[in-house]
C-alpha cells in the first residue's frame, strides 16, 4: 500500500454561470429574464460563461495525518471535497483516494471514505439517532450482524446512548454532529472527509469535537479537513493547504508556514475615530506591507493589523499619520506572527470579513 | 470516549444481497418517516370522498335527480352507474397526480433537506432510492383506492358488478406506467427545479383528454387520437370495465395489452431520465443545491 491516502493532480471545475443558480449576487435585470422563461426548462439558455471554482489544486495527503485545508469563503475547499467524494466530476485533472480514481472507481472511493458535509443537515430529523445509524449502516452494505454491533458502538463512543431513540429533530446541535460524524465512521473507513465539521457548534462542543478529531487520527485514521477558522487548523493538523481564489497559495506545516513571515513583525493598534483615509496614509509609509483593520465588539474601538519589515523604523511614522483627526491611539503592540497574519501575507486579505 | 483499534479495511461489502438489504432500508426509512406525520391519515380516508363529489354532483345535476337523463350515458357508455363511473375516472386521476407530487418530488424533498447528498455519498445503486422511495407511497395509494371503493360501496350504494381480482390485475399492470412517469419527473426536477411547472400540465392533459369524467365517445377525433397515446385512457377504460361491467376479462385484454407496452417504455424513459440526471448532477453539482 502506497503510503499516500489522497492524490490529486491539476484538479480543476468549473461550473456554468448561470443566471438563476447559485447564490452570487446577480443584477436585477438577469433575475428577471430567467423567471420569464421559466415555464420551458429544456429551451436554450444565454450562452454560458464558466466560472473556475477550483483551479488546478495539486494535493498529497499522507497516511495517517491531518491536512487542513483552509481558506475564505467561496475559495473552493467544499467544492474540492466535493470532487473527492465522487459527488463532482473533476472538469480536468486527476484524484486518487486511498489508491482509486475518483471517476472511473467510483464505489471503491464511496466504501473506503467517510464524508461529513452539512454536518446536521446530512441526517433524518424525523427518524431517531439510532435509526439513522442503522439506514446509513445498510447503505454502506454492512451486514446486518456486524451492523447492529457497529452501531451500538458509535452510540455509546459518541455519547448518546440515553437519547439513542430519541428524533433527530429534538437535538442539540452538537449531538447531530456527532450523529453526522459517528454516520461518516460507519463503515470504518481509512480516510475521513471533514467539511467544517465545526461550524455552528458552541466553543465547549467545537472543543469535544476537535478532541475526537485528534482520537480518529491516533487510531488510524487519514483525515482532511477544511475550515476557515485559523486556531483550529493550526491546532488539529499536520499539515495546511492554504486555498484562495481555488487555487493552493501555500502548503506546509504550521510551523513552517509561520516560519515564512518570522522575519516580519506585526504591530496591532488599537485606536478610536478610524476614517479611510488613515488606510492609504499608513500603507505609503515605508516599510508597511499589508494592512487589514476591523471594528471591534465595542462601538468606535478598531483593530489595525500593520505587517512590517522594521517595526522600529515605521513607529514614529505611524504615531505621525494617527495624530488629529479626532483619531486617538488607545493601545499598540508588537506581536509575533499566527497563521492569520501568514494568511493576510499571502493573499493581502482577512480570513474571515 | 473510548479508543477504537486501528483502522483496517472498510466493513462494507457490496454483494448483491448488501444491495437488496440496502433497497429494503430505504423502504424502511420512507415508511417510518411517513407514519411520523399524522396527515395521512385524512389523505386516505377524505381525499376519495371530497374530491370526486363535485363531478358526481354535477353529473347528478345533468341526468335529473331521478336519473330521467341517463339514457344517453348509457348508450355511450354501456353503464348506468355514474357514481362509480365518475369515481372510477377522479380516482385514477389523483392516483397519477399524487404520483406525480410525491413520487416525482421525493428527491426533490430530499435535496432541499439536505439528505439527498449523504445518500449519495454511499456506495449503494442510486436508483434504490427513487424506488425505494415509491414502494410505501405505492402501498398507501393501493389503500387509498381500496378504500374509496370501499366508501362508494357503502356510503354512496355504489353497485360494483364486475371483479375483485380482475380490478386489481388492472391496477398492478398499470404500475410500470403510472410510476415511470413519476420516476422521470423526480429526476428532472432535481436538474431543473422549474420543471415542476409540468406537473400542472400533466395533470391538466390528462384531466382533459383521458374520459376522466366522459366517455372518449363524445371527444372530436383528434382528441381521441391524443388519447390513444396516453396509458391513463386505458387505466381508466379498464378498471370501469373490470369493476363496472360483468364483461370480465374479454372488456379489459386490449387495454392490458396497451398497458404493458406503455409501461415498459415510461419505466424505460424514467429509468432513463435518472441516469441522465445522475451523470449532469455529477458536472453541474446539482444534487446539493437547494
Ligand atoms: N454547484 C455549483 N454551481 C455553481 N457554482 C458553485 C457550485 N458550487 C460552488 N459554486 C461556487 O464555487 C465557489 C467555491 O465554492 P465552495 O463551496 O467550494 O467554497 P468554500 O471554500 O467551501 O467556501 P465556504 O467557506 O463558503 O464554504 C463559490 O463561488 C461558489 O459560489
Ligand atoms: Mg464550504
Amino acid at each position: 500500500m502506497s503510503d499516500i491516502a489522497i492524490q490529486a493532480h491539476k484538479l480543476v471545475k468549473q461550473f456554468p454561470a448561470r443566471a438563476d443558480s447559485g447564490n452570487d449576487k446577480k443584477s436585477e435585470g438577469e433575475a428577471t429574464s430567467a423567471k420569464k422563461r421559466s415555464f420551458w426548462p429544456f429551451g436554450k439558455r444565454a450562452p454560458k460563461s464558466m466560472f473556475t471554482a477550483v483551479n488546478g489544486v495539486d494535493l498529497e495527503i499522507r497516511r495517517g495525518e491531518i491536512f487542513g485545508l483552509l481558506g475564505p469563503n467561496g475559495a473552493g475547499k467544499s467544492t474540492t471535497i466535493r470532487m473527492l467524494c465522487t459527488l463532482l466530476e473533476p472538469t480536468s485533472g486527476t484524484a486518487k483516494v486511498n489508491g482509486f480514481d475518483v471517476v472511473t472507481q467510483a464505489n471503491q472511493v464511496r466504501r473506503n471514505l467517510g464524508t461529513v458535509l452539512a454536518g446536521e443537515r446530512s441526517i433524518y430529523w424525523k427518524l431517531s439517532g439510532r435509526e439513522n445509524l442503522q439506514y446509513f449502516a445498510a447503505l454502506y452494505h454492512i451486514p446486518p450482524t456486524v451492523a447492529k454491533k457497529r452501531v451500538e458502538e458509535l452510540i455509546e463512543r459518541m455519547e448518546i446512548k440515553d437519547r439513542a431513540n430519541e428524533l433527530v429533530e429534538k437535538y442539540s446541535t452538537g449531538m447531530r454532529q456527532r450523529i453526522a460524524i459517528a454516520k461518516a465512521l460507519l463503515a470504518r473507513p481509512p480516510i475521513l472527509l471533514l467539511d467544517e465539521p465545526t461550524l455552528g457548534l458552541d466553543p465547549q462542543a467545537a472543543r469535544n469535537l476537535r478532541e475526537l478529531i485528534a482520537q480518529l487520527k491516533q487510531e488510524g485514521h487519514t483525515i482532511l479537513l477544511t475550515t476557515h477558522y485559523m486556531e483550529e487548523a493550526d491546532q488539529l493538523s499536520d499539515r495546511i493547504g492554504i486555498i484562495d481564489t481555488g487555487k493552493v497559495i501555500a502548503l506546509d506545516t504550521p510551523e513552517g508556514l509561520k516560519r515564512r513571515i518570522d522575519q516580519k513583525e506585526v504591530i496591532r493598534l488599537e485606536l478610536t475615530g478610524w476614517h479611510d483615509d488613515l488606510n492609504d496614509k499608513l500603507k505609503s509609509i515605508t516599510g508597511i506591507e499589508s494592512l487589514t483593520s476591523h471594528q471591534k465588539g465595542e462601538a468606535d474601538l478598531w483593530e489595525v493589523n500593520l505587517q512590517a519589515q522594521n517595526s522600529r523604523h515605521a513607529l514614529p511614522r505611524i504615531v505621525e499619520s494617527l495624530s488629529g483627526n479626532g483619531t486617538r491611539l488607545v493601545n499598540m503592540n508588537i506581536v509575533k506572527p499566527s497563521l492569520e497574519d501568514v494568511f493576510i501575507h499571502l493573499t493581502g486579505k482577512a480570513l474571515r470579513d | 470516549m473510548r479508543s477504537e483499534p486501528i483502522v483496517s479495511a472498510p466493513l462494507g461489502r457490496s454483494t448483491s444481497l448488501n444491495e437488496m438489504r440496502a433497497l429494503a432500508a430505504v423502504i424502511r426509512r420512507e415508511w417510518t418517516i411517513f407514519i411520523r406525520y399524522p396527515s395521512w391519515i385524512i389523505s386516505l380516508l377524505i381525499w376519495p370522498i371530497i374530491f370526486p363529489m363535485g363531478y358526481i354532483l354535477t353529473a347528478r345535476a345533468l341526468s335529473g335527480v331521478d336519473g330521467s337523463g341517463l339514457t344517453q350515458f348509457q348508450i355511450n357508455t354501456g353503464l348506468t352507474e355514474y357514481v362509480g363511473y365518475m369515481a372510477v375516472g377522479t380516482m385514477i386521476w389523483m392516483w397519477q397526480n399524487v404520483v406525480l407530487w410525491n413520487v416525482g418530488g421525493a428527491l426533490r424533498n430530499e435535496q432541499m433537506r439536505g439528505t439527498l447528498e449523504s445518500n449519495w455519498l454511499s456506495p449503494t445503486w442510486r436508483f434504490a432510492y427513487l424506488l425505494g422511495a415509491s414502494v410505501p407511497q405505492l402501498i398507501s395509494m393501493l389503500v387509498m383506492l381500496l378504500v374509496s371503493g370501499l366508501e362508494y360501496a357503502f356510503l354512496f350504494g355504489v353497485k360494483f358488478q364486475g371483479s375483485l381480482p380482475l380490478t386489481l390485475l388492472v391496477i398492478l399492470v398499470s404500475i410500470p406506467a403510472v410510476y415511470g412517469l413519476g420516476f422521470a419527473f423526480a429526476s428532472l426536477v432535481i436538474t431543473m427545479k422549474e420543471a415542476n411547472a409540468f406537473v400542472f400540465l400533466v395533470r391538466g392533459i390528462v384531466m382533459v383528454f383521458c374520459g376522466v369524467t366522459y366517455p372518449l365517445a363524445i371527444q372530436p377525433q383528434w382528441m381521441q387520437n391524443v388519447a390513444a397515446w396516453l396509458p391513463q385512457t386505458y387505466i381508466i377504460h379498464a378498471v370501469r370495465s373490470a369493476a363496472l361491467s360483468t364483461e370480465g376479462f374479454q372488456g379489459i385484454a386490449h387495454d392490458l395489452q396497451m398497458l404493458v407496452l406503455f409501461g415498459a417504455f415510461w419505466l424505460a424513459l424514467g429509468m432513463a431520465v435518472f441516469a441522465w440526471m445522475e451523470r449532469r448532477a455529477r458536472q453541474t453539482g446539482a444534487i446539493g443545491q437547494y
